[in-house]
């Protein structure tokens, strides 16, 4: 027998919704901004996190 | 002051559940890229010499190494793990606790390694075997925003045959253990195949002047690299959750 307790869904509160959000725009800024939510600052964070990008898959230049 | 206490679920509230996702996060980002800098960075190296050998391009080609010094872009490389790691380590934790049908018999160590698993089979693996990574001089900067959506798309269609699995395995819930599992294997296998059919193939060639090897090492360097992020994020929100869940459990008894 065992135990049902791992069955059990942990209660969701809402704010959690806005922290997936901020995690999926951070995601994003380091990995994928090129210029759509930064401007000309993209490029220092794209040349910043290059070697990142590269290694982690993310299809670059 | 919030309505946590009153949700509890054996000890363990969404936010216990969020600090240690957070945790683990930026344990296996840290771990994934100290593996970038001892594994990764040669074949980067390598490459970024390949691209240097070249004539400058009309119309001036995309310059690496400009803005910041090799150095510097070597601790970028560990921070995008690190940052990376630390916000797919709050959406695991969510994942975690919204995840109903996944290996519920199984302690909690055993269903965080299985979703770390998957989400690495649907993020990082899927992706890699349509579109492999590519080291630095071999993507053409005029088609990568097509090679992004296509990328992201499918990351998206594998985690979406990874809910549906679990979806369907919960479906078949009256049918015998390893019939079930084999069905369920089928069905994702299948699904998967579609998915490398269906999605069109990378718009570019890889240049001739990338030795086969190199492009080789870096693709595989930079899989153990995920690897280590989604596995280890696994592990170690496993190693944090387990003990904090036999706790609650036998307080409780």
């Amino acid at each position: 027998m065992t135990s049902p307790a791992h069955s059990l869904p942990v209660p969701i509160p809402r704010w959690a919704y806005a922290v997936a959000l901020v995690a999926l725009v951070v995601t994003w800024l380091v990995l994928q901004e090129n210029g759509i939510a930064l401007g000309h600052a993209a490029e220092t964070v794209h040349e910043f996190f290059h070697d990142g990008r590269h290694a982690l898959g993310v299809p670059c230049h | 002051m919030s309505t946590d206490e009153g949700l509890t679920y054996k000890g363990l509230t969404y936010k216990g559940l969020l600090a240690r996702g957070v945790g683990a996060g930026a344990v296996s980002g840290l771990l994934a890229g100290l593996v970038g800098v001892l594994v990764v960075e040669a074949p980067i190296r390598a490459a970024l010499a390949v691209e240097q050998a070249r004539p400058a391009e009309p119309g001036g080609g995309h310059e690496h190494g400009e803005l910041f010094s090799r150095g510097t872009q070597v601790v970028g490389g560990v921070l995008a793990a690190v940052v990376v790691g630390v916000a797919v380590g709050a959406l695991f934790a969510t994942a975690y606790a919204r995840s109903r049908r996944w290996f519920t018999t199984e302690a909690p160590f055993v269903r965080a390694v299985a979703l770390s698993a998957a989400a690495f089979g649907a993020a990082a693996v899927l992706p890699a075997v349509k579109y492999p990574a590519n080291p630095p001089g071999v993507g053409a900067a005029d088609t990568v925003e097509y090679r992004t959506v296509l990328y992201l798309g499918l990351i998206a269609a594998g985690l979406l045959v990874a809910v549906g699995a679990s979806a369907l395995a919960s479906r078949l819930g009256r049918w015998s253990p390893p019939v079930r599992a084999t069905a369920v294997a089928l069905a994702a296998v299948a699904a998967v195949v579609v998915l490398l059919v269906v999605f069109p193939a990378t718009p570019d060639t890889v240049p001739s002047d990338v030795p086969g090897g190199l492009l080789w090492e870096f693709r595989l360097a930079s899989l153990a690299e995920t690897a280590t992020l989604w596995l280890g994020l696994g592990v170690v929100f496993g190693l944090l959750v387990d003990p904090a869940t036999r706790r609650a459990e036998a307080s409780a008894v």
